[in-house]
């Protein structure tokens, strides 16, 4: 978490500019300092060869191919060694590429890009990617855990655990589903493990591998 | 009647008991040849000239039963000589039953003149006791006693039919030497027959004109040498008849177009003229050439050589080849009509074949093109949908959002829960336009390929689905979006009809060929029929020039096979003439 006197220092990179100038607002608006603001990946790169941020928001698809630049982008930022938070914008929640996207390793998030209508969730997501966090819109969860399975072990999840589930899968820490749901941080604790030892994925003090490991679960079938 | 003749002829006068015989023998090989050439010869002419033969042959044996009877002797000796005039003529007509030169029409108007004067002058001027007839009766019909005229005519008459039978043996012999070996091979009997004749005949007409008796042996090789006319004649015309079995053959070896060099080859065989060439007609250099491209040489035009040629054009008149060959074949037009109609059938087979061929190319191309022409379209849509409407629409929303905020700060929490309302239905309204675009053109698929979307789409299905994806790097954008049309159109259906509780989805490329297989365990039964949206798929798949295979035995699951090419078909036509 960003600590109130050093704002957040972050990149913008989406070829759309409406959308550029509404994030760049937003998250103005929420304190965050945004160094840069520009149009392609490339430029994007440049922007953090000079400058140090904590964090870049940006497109999956831009110029010059219009396919998935961003993801490419977040590939070279993880490939240099970076560990910056990286949001990804994306038009479409698609499970297959969040996986993709959350695979590059901690500090990441995917996102659709509807999400920058509601403040809160774009800033709590930059700020959980700039802090090492992970973020995963929820939709996307939505979708991987109605995904139809042979031999469901989904199923053998109670409500409340389920719902502790597509928490878990959307980056909440155990601290922040305690307060989404409104349950005490030992409950979900409790639910946790009772989840983990369903789903049979072992308990792990990584946060970004248990983010990893509930969406893999979720993807099989 | 020949026997009757015999036997009423005085002892002494009598010929030898083997001559009587073969001398009866004679208009019986002929009554039999007319029989075969009836049957097989193209004109009636032969077979009707061979019967006159029959009835004309008899005279010269039955004077000892007619010399008395004075009103027939006359008309019988005046004809007695017909036999031979018919000999010539059937000879002239050989092969084909006619006159086809001025030189064989000359002859037989020079034949009829002589025997009708011939005919006259023994009417009007014969006694008894004349010529080869042993008569007593008087002759009623005779006006005048002119023996010296009468032996003149007489003996003109024979002169003038040696020398027309020479002449027919001689030009018989002529056509025959020119000829090639094909044709010699069996008409070599025809002159050779007449040759034998017509000497004989010479030297029975000197003796005659001697008033010798003539040689017993000279009159035997005569008839040997008559009775071997028809008899060529037949043998003749059937082996052109097999020639004709033959182009039915070649017909057979080509229609299913034979290149060049075997039609050369197969027309020599059926021919059998190994000297037949084939020169095609080469619209580029307006020439006519063989099949390795040498032109047809200069003086193989010339009517005069022992070659001639037969054009061959389409019914259009588009020339098409020249048929070079023996000169002798001419007298078989039916056979030269047969292979030209064969070689004619055979290059418009091929033409046709490769018109099809191309057109089918066209319409395949252009079925891919509007295929193309379509995702193109989609994908231009959806591009467009992205970055217009949905960024609009999103940035929308950000700013009614920061509006709906604004106005709470303000106090106003009634307008910003109507603002807030609006944003929720822009939201429905934004997820709407989202699924429109995504089925326009799945940006997954553009972005990451068949392995990325197919396990998307499979996890959209309500039936657990199992996919492998075993494809190295991209594939064509076409091939790409086709498989995914068909696994899309084939999940949508496991959803609704199959009743299936697992489904796999398989798709793997050996760098040639994209192969897709969809399997579900539901109910089966399914079928290729219009109105599903399987159809509609199929033509896509055809259009890439692909296939699709459905197998769904009612209780056994469907599954559906396809395949994509990967590179360009290699277009397998084959050789074609023309």
């Amino acid at each position: 978490m960003g600590d109130s006197t050093t704002p957040l220092r972050v990149v913008i990179a989406d070829d759309a500019m409406l959308l550029r100038e509404g994030i760049q607002k937003v998250l103005e608006d929420a304190g965050i300092e945004v160094v840069a603001s520009v149009g392609t990946a490339d430029e994007l790169l440049g922007v953090l060869d000079e400058t140090p941020v904590d964090a870049a928001v940006l497109d999956i698809r831009m110029p010059p191919g219009h396919s998935d630049e961003g993801v490419v982008a977040l590939e070279r930022i993880r490939a240099g060694g970076s560990t910056i938070g990286v949001l990804l914008l994306s038009m479409y929640a698609t499970p297959e590429y969040a996986l993709r996207v959350m695979g590059a390793g901690s500090g990441t998030g995917y996102l659709l890009k509807e999400r920058v209508a509601q403040p809160q969730t774009l800033v709590r997501a930059v700020e959980t990617v700039a802090s090492g966090g992970s973020v995963v819109d929820p939709e996307v969860v939505e979708q991987l855990v109605g995904r139809s399975r042979v031999d469901d072990p989904i199923s053998r999840l109670t409500e409340r655990e389920r719902s502790v589930l597509e928490l878990m899968a959307q980056g909440y820490s155990n601290g922040g589903i305690a307060q989404s749901l409104f349950l005490g941080l030992k409950t979900v604790e409790t639910h946790v493990r009772s989840i983990l030892q369903k789903l049979g994925l072992e308990e792990s003090r990584d946060h970004h591998r248990r983010v990893l490991a509930v969406l893999a679960l979720l993807g099989e079938r | 009647m020949a026997i009757s003749g015999y036997w009423s002829t005085p002892a002494e006068a009598r010929p030898e008991t083997s001559y009587a015989t073969l001398h009866a023998l004679v208009p019986l090989v002929f009554a039999a040849c007319a029989g075969v050439a009836w049957a097989i010869s193209e004109s009636r002419w032969p077979a009707r000239l061979m019967v006159a033969f029959v009835v004309l042959w008899i005279p010269q044996s039955i004077y000892a039963v007619i010399g008395g009877v004075g009103w027939l002797w006359p008309v019988v000796r005046g004809l007695d000589l017909g036999w031979a005039v018919v000999t010539g003529i059937i000879v002239l007509i050989y092969p084909r039953g006619v006159l086809r030169e001025r030189f064989d029409r000359w002859v037989v108007g020079i034949a009829a003149v002589a025997s009708a004067v011939n005919l006259l002058a023994v009417l009007l001027l014969a006694a008894p006791g004349d010529g080869v007839c042993a008569c007593s009766a008087p002759n009623p019909y005779r006006v005048a006693a002119l023996p010296e005229l009468f032996a003149a005519i007489d003996v003109g008459y024979r002169i003038i039919g040696v020398g027309l039978a020479l002449a027919i043996a001689v030009r018989l012999l002529f056509r025959w030497m020119r000829g090639s070996v094909p044709a010699r091979t069996v008409a070599f009997l025809m002159p050779l027959a007449l040759l034998a004749w017509a000497t004989t005949l010479t030297a029975q007409a000197v003796s005659y004109a001697a008033e010798a008796r003539s040689d017993q042996m000279l009159a035997t090789i005569s008839l040997i040498a008559i009775a071997s006319i028809p008899v060529s004649f037949v043998a003749g015309v059937s082996h052109a008849r097999n020639m004709r079995a033959r182009v039915a053959d070649l017909m057979r070896i080509t229609r299913e177009g034979a290149d060049r060099g075997l039609w050369a080859e197969s027309l020599a065989r059926t021919l059998r003229d190994a000297s037949v060439r084939v020169y095609w007609w080469d619209e580029e250099r307006g020439v006519y050439a063989d099949a390795s491209g040498t032109p047809i040489p200069k003086g193989d035009a010339d009517p005069r050589g022992s070659q001639s040629v037969l054009p061959v054009a389409s019914p259009l008149g588009v020339p098409i080849a020249l048929i070079r060959h023996d000169r002798v074949l001419t007298d078989n037009m039916r056979l030269l009509d047969g292979v030209s109609s064969a070689l004619r059938l055979s290059v418009d087979n091929g033409r046709l074949r490769s018109e099809i061929e191309r057109t089918l190319a066209h319409v395949r191309e252009s079925r891919q093109r509007i295929v193309e022409a379509g995702d193109a379209a989609r994908r231009r849509i959806e591009r467009d949908l992205h970055d217009g409407a949905q960024q609009q629409l999103v940035s929308l929303a950000m700013r009614l959002r920061r509006t709906s905020d604004q106005a709470r700060d303000r106090g106003m929490p009634a307008i910003a829960d109507e603002v807030d309302a609006e944003i929720l239905l822009l939201n429905a309204a934004l997820k709407e336009l989202r699924e429109l675009a995504q089925g326009l053109h799945p940006s997954l698929l553009a972005q990451g390929g068949l392995s990325l979307a197919l396990p998307e789409l499979a996890g959209r299905c309500s039936v657990p689905t199992e996919v492998r994806v075993d494809v190295a790097g991209r594939l064509p954008e076409l091939v790409e979006a086709t498989a995914y049309f068909v696994v899309a159109e084939a999940l949508a259906n496991v959803d609704k009809h199959a009743g299936a509780t697992r489904v796999w989805i398989d798709a793997s490329s050996d760098g040639r060929e994209l192969r897709l297989t969809v399997r579900d365990n539901g109910a089966g039964g399914a079928r290729l029929d219009a109105g599903t949206g399987i159809v509609g798929v199929l033509d896509r798949v055809e259009a890439v020039g692909g296939t699709l295979e459905l197998v769904s035995e009612s209780g056994h699951g469907t599954t559906i096979t396809v395949r994509l090419p990967l590179v360009d078909g290699v277009d397998g036509a084959p050789p074609t003439l023309g």
